[in-house]
């Protein structure tokens, strides 16, 4: 009986390893086919940076919202990512990995909320953060961020009939619908004095679902996020002026002992390309324009 | 000091403790009462009320509680049921209602087992002697059930205890949620989840004892 489960044991140990093995075989051969098929056109990177240690890995794990319109939706039917932070990450990758029309193939998606952006960057999990992130002190203290990329505000967002909420001061008493663990629910918190009833769920259209059925009287978060969900419900609108100015910056994690040297440099060099290239313009056209109504060059346009 | 920061926030903290007691004594409450009576459903000589207990007993231990919660905050609204007109009321009692309704499945297939563990000779002794079929219950079959079943039923209630947690998803300030809350404000995500977690321990750990004691009490030695 011993001897016979010890074999039992034995066996599975080796299957453990031969799987284990076949699977890092497998996975190390086809980035190198694909680098070598696309070497001419990649971006000559400096040894010692982080961007060449993604390049000769051949993927850049990109931490992005899944339900997060206008700035990254993944489509349920085709699994397919899109939006104004995916198109922006497809950028970077191009920026590493060279020209390709189909940027996908460097790109591993990793689905973030605001909770989890963090956590996901310091526990390894993903190499950026590209999800409406505000850039903030606390957060710096965590994390870096580059330059912005982003520029807006907050605003409110109630039904047509609403006639009671105008500004921010008037959410005092109402029941508010924000993200859990944004820096939105903190603004409204202080907007009103902690006066606002929050709501706090895990996205917005859920809050916007409330937000019909009159269980929240207000969405209130970042203007640009506020514009989707307008779009979805024709019986909504957006009030007040901006009650904080939020910055987006793309997370990426804290050089610890080198192991992201160059990285935020080097995101903030394709952003300076990217602008003057008109790239971003044409992401902004693409996907903020058709909410917004407005065109911009610049993120600080 | 492990978890000292639940002191720093006290109001986020023991309000959301309170509540996930709140929400683990209701839903625990309801889940024993509607898995016995769907227990008995089950076995019972009539065949419909079969058919409906385990039509409810395949649909809740089948589909995630997330799911089934999210339903009844957002989903039973539309068609035009809510449990209160104050939005947090109704999303206390949602998730109380759906922490009875996913966990009383279980409860159901426990007792269920229980009920069917019996000895027969008891029950066709009870009903020779002239018992109805809903006194053999009450006087024969269920409490016999209830002691044989007291461990499984103490893991459902711990189960449940933890899965309060999926509460805060429909935005309720428990426990899970309050830790949310101050990683958020502070950062210090190992400090605010070890907090919860001991907090959680403080609920789960004295359950076990008491079940365990219960267990050793009510032992039926056959």
């Amino acid at each position: 009986m011993g001897v016979i489960s010890r074999v039992f044991a034995l066996g599975f140990v080796l299957a453990f390893i031969a799987t284990a093995c076949t699977g890092g075989g497998t996975a190390a051969p086809s980035p190198t086919a694909a680098a070598s098929a696309s070497t001419s056109t990649r971006p000559r990177l400096e040894l010692s940076t982080y961007q060449y240690a993604l390049q000769t890995k051949g993927k850049i794990r990109i931490g992005t919202q899944e339900d997060n319109t206008p700035f990254s939706v993944k489509n349920p039917a085709t699994g397919k990512w899109d939006g104004f932070d995916v198109a922006y990450g497809r950028e970077i990758a191009k920026a590493i990995f060279g020209p390709s029309d189909d940027p996908d193939k460097f790109i591993e998606y990793v689905p973030v909320t605001s909770a989890t952006r963090i956590p996901s960057l310091t526990d390894n999990k993903a190499d950026v953060i590209i999800k409406t992130f505000t850039i903030n002190d606390d957060r710096k203290k965590q994390i870096d961020f580059t330059d912005v990329y982003f520029r807006t505000g907050q605003r409110i967002l109630v039904k047509k009939d609403n006639t009671s909420i105008k500004e921010a001061a008037d959410l005092a008493g109402k029941t508010v619908c924000a993200q859990r663990g944004s820096t939105s629910e903190q603004n409204i918190s202080t907007a009103t004095s902690n006066a606002a009833r929050l709501l706090l769920l895990d996205s917005y259209p859920a809050c916007l679902l409330a937000l019909q059925q009159g269980q929240a009287d207000a969405v209130s978060t970042d203007e640009t996020i506020l514009f989707g969900l307008a779009k979805q419900d024709a019986n909504t609108k957006i009030v007040g002026k901006y009650f904080s100015t939020e910055l987006y910056g793309i997370g990426v994690k804290k050089s610890v002992g080198g192991d992201r040297t160059g990285f935020v440099d080097f995101l903030n060099r394709a952003q300076v390309a990217m602008i003057t290239s008109g790239a971003w313009a044409t992401l902004y056209e693409k996907y903020i324009s058709p909410v917004s109504f407005d065109k911009k060059r610049t993120p600080d346009d | 000091m492990p978890g000292g920061i639940a002191l720093e926030f006290p109001q986020l903290y023991f309000t959301g403790l309170w509540l996930t007691i709140q929400i683990s004594v209701l839903g625990l409450i309801s889940a024993v009462i509607l898995g016995t009576l769907v227990a008995v459903m089950r076995v019972s000589p009539i065949a419909p009320l079969r058919w409906i207990g385990a039509a409810y007993v395949e649909f809740f231990r089948n589909t995630p509680l997330v799911v089934q919660l999210f339903f009844l905050f957002l989903g039973l609204p539309l068609i035009g049921l809510r449990f209160s007109t104050d939005t947090f009321e109704n999303i206390f009692r949602a998730a109380a209602i759906g922490m009875g309704l996913y966990h009383g499945a279980y409860v159901a297939e426990v007792v269920r087992g229980g009920l069917l563990g019996v000895d027969r000779g008891q029950i066709e002794a009870a009903r020779s002697l002239g018992l109805s079929y809903p006194q053999m219950l009450r006087y024969v079959q269920l409490p016999q059930t209830f002691r044989s079943v007291i461990p499984p039923l103490g893991n459902i209630g711990i189960a449940l205890v933890k899965n309060t947690s999926l509460a805060s998803t429909i935005g309720v300030a428990e426990l899970l949620y309050a830790a949310e809350i101050v990683e958020s404000r502070t950062f210090r995500a190992e400090e605010a989840f070890i907090a919860a977690t001991l907090l959680y321990l403080a609920l789960t750990i004295p359950l076990g004892i008491v079940v365990n004691a219960l267990e050793r009490r009510m032992l039926v030695v056959r």
